[in-house]
């Protein structure tokens, strides 16, 4: 019995405060807010405060909140909280500098489809508010899915198979690729997987809805696309899944590809990777969105499935094969 | 996109180009025209302003008192264009565009910029003994009927010529001449109505 | 003490909405100096929304045409509450050279109270970042009367 209620405790720590809710969103933000200022430096202005993302979220959260007429109301207000409550639960199985809150066989499976949730959440929300911008925006983000699944699915099948253990094809355990990575070094430094990482490196600003590749969401042209019509809170949980999903991915990016590196505490390796996805995010993010100008649709399409894909399945052959 | 990338490290490492203007002040450039300053005891009615100004922003309301004409002069800088046609045609410089341009206001009364000053009875009005002491004008009225010019009070300000039915009319301000054209004139009498000085004699 | 951090949070985040209500091109070119790096209103936490919906501080330039009359009060009024409406010029305030113009249905306060109004023709971006930060503190002054 006192097992049971030690266990309820531990479990409503790791959901509500590390690695779950609070710490996520904290960090989720400031990230966000590194990436706004390091792109303001970029070019050459001064950037809002570290702190403005947070701002940004509080006012949000003090708005008032408009349901459309013609919009259904129950997805409407549903769909970004689903959304935000899926990344949450996405950060308990990526393990932060080898602490995993949920270990399981599948890691990597189960994070391709909670991933998902999110972006579908967007387009379901989107769709269910009525605004021919939003529609616009819907369909846009769905091709952006299309385009960046395969190549992470190739990412995560190269990094699972240089991880198999004797007798296996491939391994969907994040924690054995942990443990690999403990034995042969970091993925990023073997030969056989750096396109790969190339290739994760530019999913990751798709997947979160980047500058280059913001089709869904692109600001200047469909106004935000699927976020049009929303305003206040539920607008607020959009913007925090943004600045999550940051987090959640090059998170994901450090366990697949700078594991291993340990320093005997975990606090400090905690610490460590937190710095690694901050570099990640500097790297990916705010460096590409600083130089570069938005894609269009099926430039985008095109881009992942060729340029991309090929990176992931070069990785894959080479590993399978070498 | 390579000397993109460059450009990028290179301005994260250099200083940025922002003003820190809450800050620190940010003189306006020489020249700038902003908020009106009107200097209500060189006015002399004229009107002339009111009567260029291109967004309609300048207005009068008088008020009598025993003293005389109590004038307020008042310019709305929210309808204001800034273009300066009253300052340039003001014949005593009495409105001054400065280069002041935090115009912002939460009420409409902090944009607008009044000035007022008195107008005293005529001479006429006074007792007679005063009179005598003013110098006697030395222009004498035509005989025809036609209007003529007291050069001693002419502030060549234009307004008859604006005012002139006929176009009879031809005044310099800078070359300060004052010239009819007898042909034309057809003896209205409305510049000498006008005059704000009194200069036109008939 | 929720209350008191979203109260704060009002004034340090305003997104703006611009709408040009038939305005001749003066003020919106100042308007986006104001975001360009020399200036970059972005340090302030000022950001150009997308749409109205996202939008706490509505700008408008322009002394609002027959046209544009319906679609300015319809994008007004989409902006969620609090929000705080600019005037940018000296067109939305008074017309300024279209006064009494066929086409020309203004000025703005005839139809919505304006909560700051930026004289100039065009204002300097100076000017404006004066009268955006005034209209930030108006938000958070409109966010602290409620409830």
């Amino acid at each position: 019995m006192e097992m049971a209620i030690m266990d309820i405790v531990k479990y409503a720590v790791y959901i509500l405060i590390f690695p779950g809710a609070l710490f996520t969103c904290v960090f989720g933000l400031w990230l966000a807010g590194v990436d706004r200022k390091v792109v303001a430096r970029m070019q050459k202005r001064k950037g809002p405060p570290i702190m403005q993302p947070t701002w940004d979220f509080l006012k949000l959260c003090g708005k008032e909140v408009i349901v459309p007429a013609n919009a259904a109301r129950g997805v409407y207000m549903a769909a970004p909280y689903i959304g935000l409550a899926s990344l949450i639960v996405t950060v308990l199985f990526i393990p932060i500098g080898g602490f995993q809150a949920f270990g399981s066989a599948g890691d990597t499976v189960v994070i391709l489809y909670l991933m998902t949730i999110p972006t579908l959440a967007m387009i379901f929300g989107g769709s269910a508010s009525g605004s021919p911008y939003a529609g616009v925006g819907a369909s846009r983000t769905m091709v952006s899915i299309m385009s960046y699944e395969l190549p992470l699915i190739l990412v995560l099948l190269a990094v699972g198979r240089a991880a198999a253990p004797e007798g296996y094809y491939f391994t969907f355990s994040l924690a054995q690729i942990d443990v690999m990575q403990q034995l042969a070094g970091s993925f990023l430094f073997d030969w056989r997987l750096i396109p790969a990482a190339v290739a994760m490196l530019l999913v990751i600003p798709c997947e979160v809805g980047q500058h280059p590749f913001d089709v869904g969401e692109a600001e200047t042209e469909i106004c935000e696309g699927p976020l049009a019509e929303y305003s206040g809170a539920p607008l607020a949980a959009f913007k925090l899944s943004h600045a999550i999903k940051m987090f959640v991915m090059t998170a994901l990016f450090c366990a697949l590809f700078l594991g291993g590196v340990t320093t005997g505490m975990v606090w400090l390796d905690v610490v460590l990777t937190l710095v690694f996805c901050t570099v990640v995010t500097l790297v990916c993010m705010t460096l590409l969105h600083a130089v570069s100008a938005r894609f269009r649709v099926e430039q985008l399409f095109k881009f992942f499935w060729t340029v991309v894909s090929g990176f992931a399945l070069v990785s894959l052959l080479l590993v399978w094969f070498c | 996109m390579l000397p993109f990338v460059k450009e990028a490290v290179q301005q994260l490492f250099s200083k940025p180009s922002t003003e820190a203007y809450p800050a620190a002040p940010a003189p306006a450039a020489p020249g700038y025209r902003g908020r009106i300053v009107f200097h209500a005891d060189r006015c002399i009615s004229c009107g002339m302003c009111e009567r260029v100004c291109a967004g309609g922003a300048i207005s009068t309301t008088s008020e009598e008192t025993e003293e005389g004409t109590l004038i307020t002069r008042r310019f709305f800088l929210g309808s204001c264009t800034f273009c300066a046609n009253c300052a340039d045609f003001c014949v005593k410089n009495a409105i001054e565009l400065t280069d002041d341009y935090h115009m912002v206001a939460r009420d409409e009364n902090d944009l607008v910029v009044t000035g007022t000053y008195l107008k005293k009875k005529p001479a006429a009005k006074k007792p007679a003994a005063c009179n005598a002491d003013e110098p006697e004008s030395t222009v004498k009225p035509r005989d025809d009927g036609l209007p003529v010019s007291d050069p001693a009070k002419c502030v060549y300000c234009t307004l008859c010529a604006k005012k002139c039915p006929a176009g009879a009319l031809t005044v310099d301000r800078k070359e300060k001449i004052w010239k009819l054209d007898e042909d034309k004139c057809i003896g209205c009498g409305t510049c000498h109505e006008v005059c704000p000085k009194k200069a036109i004699i008939m | 003490m929720f209350k008191k951090l979203i109260d704060n949070a009002a004034a340090k985040s305003p997104w703006l909405y611009h709408i040009n209500a038939g305005s001749c091109n003066g003020c919106d070119i100042e308007l986006v100096a104001v975001l360009t790096p020399r200036y970059d209103a972005e340090r302030l936490g000022f950001k150009l929304a997308g749409t109205p919906r996202h939008a706490d501080i509505v700008v408008v330039s322009g002394p609002v045409t027959v046209q544009s009359k319906d679609r300015v009060l319809r994008t007004i009024e989409q902006v969620p509450d609090p929000k705080v409406i600019v005037t940018l010029g000296s067109c939305p305030r008074s017309c300024n050279v279209f006064k009494g113009s066929y086409s020309v249905a203004g000025p703005l306060d005839k139809y919505v109270p304006i909560d700051v109004s930026i004289a100039g023709c065009a204002p300097k971006p100076e000017a404006i970042i004066d009268g955006l930060a005034l209209a930030a503190k108006i938000l958070k002054e409109k966010r602290e009367a409620k409830k």
